[in-house]
C-alpha cells in the first residue's frame, strides 16, 4: 500500500466519522423540543428567516459588522476557505483533471483562507478581550482548520504534499465534532430562530417595520 | 429536598430545547457582540461582553453535556456548577443583563444571549437565588388574582375619584371610566396609579371607544424572574377577566415588559384559550391618529422632543413606527436619538432592574450610553412608552445632569388634544411625577 493510498483511506474514514458524528449530534438536537410560537405574527416570519440568511449577513446590516467590517470580512473569507478546502478534499482524486490555472486559483483561495485563519489565531492572542474569552479549544480549532486550508493550497501547487493534506484533513475531521468547530451545524438553526423572531415581530427586514 | 445546585441543573435540563441548545452551542467567541451591550459601552471590561456572560452558562452546560469537556474540562473551559458559582451567575443574570436583545441582533450567528440569561434567571429563582423583591411582587400579584373582591371596593372608589378628574379634563360631565363592563370591545390594562389610566381614558372618551378598565395591573414580575409558572399565573388573571367580559382585544398600557409578556409570550401558555388580539396602547393611538379620530395641535408641544425605543416594544416587539407617527402629529420639534429603532440602546433599567434597590448603582452606570445619546440629541423632553424606561430615564437625568422631562406618549397626545381641563389635571400630575423621578 502506498503512502498516498494509506493517507487517502485515513482521510476517507475520518470523513465518514465526522459525517456520522455530526449526524448523531443533529439527531440529538432534533430530539429536543422546538417551541411552537402561537402568538399572532405582526410581520412575516418567512421574510425574517430569508433576511437572516441573506441581507442580514451583509457587512452593513448590523452595527457590529459596520464597526468591525474588516474583522467580519476576515471571518467570512476564512469560513469560505474552509468550504473550499472541503471541496478540494472530496474532489482530490479527480482534481488533477482541472487545468493548471484553475488549480492555481483554488490554491490561492485556500492559502488566503489559511492566512486569514492564522490572522484570527494571532488576534486571539493579541487582543485582550478576545484572549479572555478564549479556551484552548478556540486556539486549536482555528489552528487545525487553518493548517487544513494551508495543506490543501500547498498540495495543489506541490503534488508530493498530498499525504500531508490527507493527514491534516483526517485530524481536522476527527477533531471537529468534539470541538467548537461543531458550531457549523448549529449556525443554520440559530439564524432560523433569529429570523423567525424578528420576522414575526415585524422588526426585520426594515420594510416590515410599521406593519399592521 | 434537592440542593440548590441540583435544582438549578434540573431547570437547565428541563428548559433545554432547540433554541436554547443552539444558543449554547453556536457561539464562536469572536467577541463582536461586546460593543452592542450598553454595560460594555459604559464600562469596557470583558466581563461586560455578552459573549463572556453567556460563556458562564456554557461552561456549566459543557460540564454536564459535552464529552470532551467531561474528559478534559480545562480544554473547553468547562466548570461544574457549585453554590458559589450559582450565586455569581444569579447576580450576573439579574444585574448585568437587561435582556434587551441588542447583542443577538448584532451577532453574526444570532446567538440568543437573552435566552441564556433568562434560563439562568429561572435556575437562580428556582434554587432560591432570585431577587427577593421581584419574588414578593410576583407573589403579591398572584394573591391579588386569587381574591380580587378583597380590594375591589377600594379600587372602585379610587376610579370614581379619577372619573371626576376625567370629567374636569375633558369638560364632559358624562365621561366615565368603565370597570368590569361586559361586552366591551376592549379591555385596557393599566399600571398602578392614575398616570397610566387618566390620559388613556381621555383618549378613549374622545374617540368614543367601547372600552373597560382591567381590575388588574399589567406588570408581570414573573417574566423578570424567568419563572414561567409565576408569569403564567399573573397573566391568567387578565386572560380570565378578558374571557369573562367577552372583549375582543386586550390593550396594554405603556409598559414594555407587560406588552411583551401578553403579546408574544402569553399566547404560548394558554393556547386556544387565548383568542384575543393584544396591542400596546401606542399602536391603538397610532391607529386613531391615522384614522383622523383625534384632533391634535402639534404646537401644544413646541419643545425639542425625542423618543426612546423601549427594547421590549421595539427590538423585541416591532412597535417601531407607530410611536413616531403619533409624535409627528403632536410635536413641532421631534428629533431622533442615534442609534434608534431596532438599533436603539437599552436605557439600562429594563428586565426588573428598576424594581431592585440593590441594582441602583449598576443601572445608573449602565445607562451612561443612553444618557449620552439624549444629551447629544439636545432634546428637553424624552418620550418613553415604558414605565421602567421612564423611571430609569428620570434617574439618569438626575445622575448625569441632563435636566430633561420624561413623559409617556399618551401624556403628550392629551396635551395636543387641547382639552379644556388639561392644566388643572394632567399637567399638574405630570410635573409632580417628573420631579419625583428626576430626583
Amino acid at each position: 500500500m502506498t503512502l498516498i493510498l494509506f493517507t487517502q483511506i485515513l482521510a476517507a474514514l475520518a470523513l465518514v466519522f465526522t459525517v456520522a458524528a455530526f449526524g448523531w449530534r443533529l439527531r440529538l438536537f432534533n430530539a429536543l423540543a422546538r417551541p411552537v410560537d402561537r402568538s399572532t405574527p405582526k410581520g412575516n416570519p418567512r421574510l425574517g428567516i430569508l433576511y437572516a440568511y441573506t441581507l442580514g449577513m451583509a457587512p452593513w446590516a448590523k452595527e457590529s459588522t459596520r464597526r468591525h467590517g474588516i474583522a467580519y470580512l476576515r471571518g467570512v473569507a476564512f469560513h469560505l476557505g474552509i468550504f473550499l478546502g472541503l471541496g478540494i478534499l472530496i474532489l482530490s482524486p479527480w482534481i488533477y483533471m482541472l487545468p493548471v490555472a484553475w488549480r492555481t486559483l483554488l490554491a490561492l483561495g485556500a492559502a488566503l483562507g489559511a492566512l486569514l485563519g492564522l490572522a484570527g489565531f494571532i488576534a486571539r492572542f493579541a487582543e485582550y478581550n478576545l484572549k479572555a474569552l478564549s479556551t484552548p479549544d478556540d486556539y486549536i480549532a482555528v489552528l487545525v482548520v487553518s493548517l487544513f486550508q494551508a495543506s490543501a493550497g500547498l498540495w495543489l501547487v506541490y503534488a508530493p504534499a498530498l499525504p500531508l493534506f490527507y493527514i491534516v484533513s483526517a485530524i481536522m475531521l476527527v477533531y471537529a465534532p468534539f470541538s467548537k468547530i461543531r458550531h457549523c451545524i448549529y449556525y443554520a438553526y440559530s439564524r432560523l430562530f433569529f429570523g423567525r423572531f424578528v420576522g414575526s415581530r415585524a422588526v426585520l427586514p426594515h420594510s416590515q417595520q410599521g406593519a399592521r | 429536598m434537592l440542593q440548590p445546585v441540583d435544582t438549578a441543573l434540573g431547570i437547565l435540563n428541563k428548559q433545554l430545547n432547540q433554541p436554547l441548545a443552539a444558543a449554547l452551542e453556536v457561539c464562536a467567541r469572536c467577541g463582536i457582540c461586546a460593543e452592542a451591550c450598553h454595560y460594555f459601552v459604559a464600562d469596557p471590561q470583558v466581563e461586560n461582553a455578552p459573549a463572556y456572560k453567556a460563556e458562564q452558562l456554557r461552561k456549566v452546560y459543557r460540564a454536564e453535556h459535552d464529552l470532551l469537556s467531561r474528559v478534559f474540562p480545562a480544554w473547553t473551559g468547562a466548570e461544574p456548577l457549585s453554590e458559589e458559582k450559582l450565586a455569581q451567575l444569579a447576580e450576573m443574570a439579574f444585574n448585568k443583563c437587561t435582556l434587551c436583545y441588542r447583542c443577538t441582533a448584532n451577532c453574526p450567528m444570532g446567538v440568543d444571549t437573552p435566552l441564556l440569561m433568562t434560563t439562568l434567571r429561572a435556575m437562580a429563582t428556582a434554587s432560591g437565588y432570585g431577587p427577593e423583591i421581584l419574588e414578593m411582587l410576583a407573589d403579591a400579584a398572584i394573591e391579588k388574582g386569587k381574591d380580587p373582591e378583597m380590594y375591589l371596593d377600594f379600587f372602585r372608589d379610587s376610579i370614581q375619584d379619577m372619573e371626576k378628574e376625567l370629567q374636569a379634563l375633558t369638560g364632559n360631565p358624562q365621561a366615565s371610566i368603565p370597570l368590569q363592563k361586559k361586552g366591551a370591545r376592549m379591555l385596557y390594562v393599566a399600571l398602578a396609579g392614575a398616570h397610566t389610566i387618566l390620559p388613556a381614558a381621555a383618549i378613549f372618551e374622545t374617540v368614543g371607544e367601547d372600552w373597560t378598565l382591567s381590575i388588574y395591573e399589567a406588570a408581570n414580575y414573573g417574566i423578570f424572574l424567568g419563572d414561567a409558572s409565576r408569569a403564567k399565573e399573573i397573566a391568567r388573571r387578565i386572560v380570565d377577566e378578558a374571557k369573562q367580559l367577552g372583549v375582543e382585544e386586550i390593550v396594554i398600557s405603556e409598559c414594555g415588559h407587560a406588552y411583551y409578556a401578553m403579546r408574544w409570550v402569553a399566547p404560548n401558555w394558554f393556547g386556544d384559550e387565548f383568542n384575543f388580539r393584544v396591542r400596546s396602547i401606542v399602536e391603538v393611538i397610532a391607529e386613531y391618529v391615522k384614522e383622523g379620530r383625534l384632533e391634535l395641535d402639534p404646537s401644544a408641544n413646541p419643545e425639542a422632543i425625542t423618543y426612546h425605543d423601549s427594547c421590549n416594544l421595539a427590538r423585541k416587539g416591532g412597535v417601531i413606527e407607530e410611536p413616531r407617527r403619533v409624535l409627528e402629529a403632536i410635536t413641532t420639534d421631534f428629533r431622533e436619538l442615534t442609534p434608534n429603532r431596532e438599533e436603539a440602546f437599552c436605557c439600562g433599567g429594563g428586565s426588573g432592574l428598576v424594581a431592585v434597590p440593590e441594582a441602583y448603582e449598576v443601572r445608573l452606570a449602565a445607562g451612561k450610553p443612553k444618557a449620552e445619546q439624549v444629551r447629544r440629541s439636545g432634546a428637553r423632553v424624552v418620550v418613553a412608552a415604558c414605565e421602567n424606561c421612564r423611571l430609569q430615564l428620570g434617574d439618569l437625568s438626575g445622575h448625569y445632569g441632563l435636566d430633561i422631562g420624561v413623559v409617556a406618549l399618551a401624556d403628550l397626545v392629551v396635551k395636543a388634544m387641547r382639552l379644556p381641563g388639561y392644566q388643572e389635571t394632567i399637567e399638574e400630575r405630570m410635573t409632580a411625577e417628573v420631579s419625583v423621578v428626576g430626583n
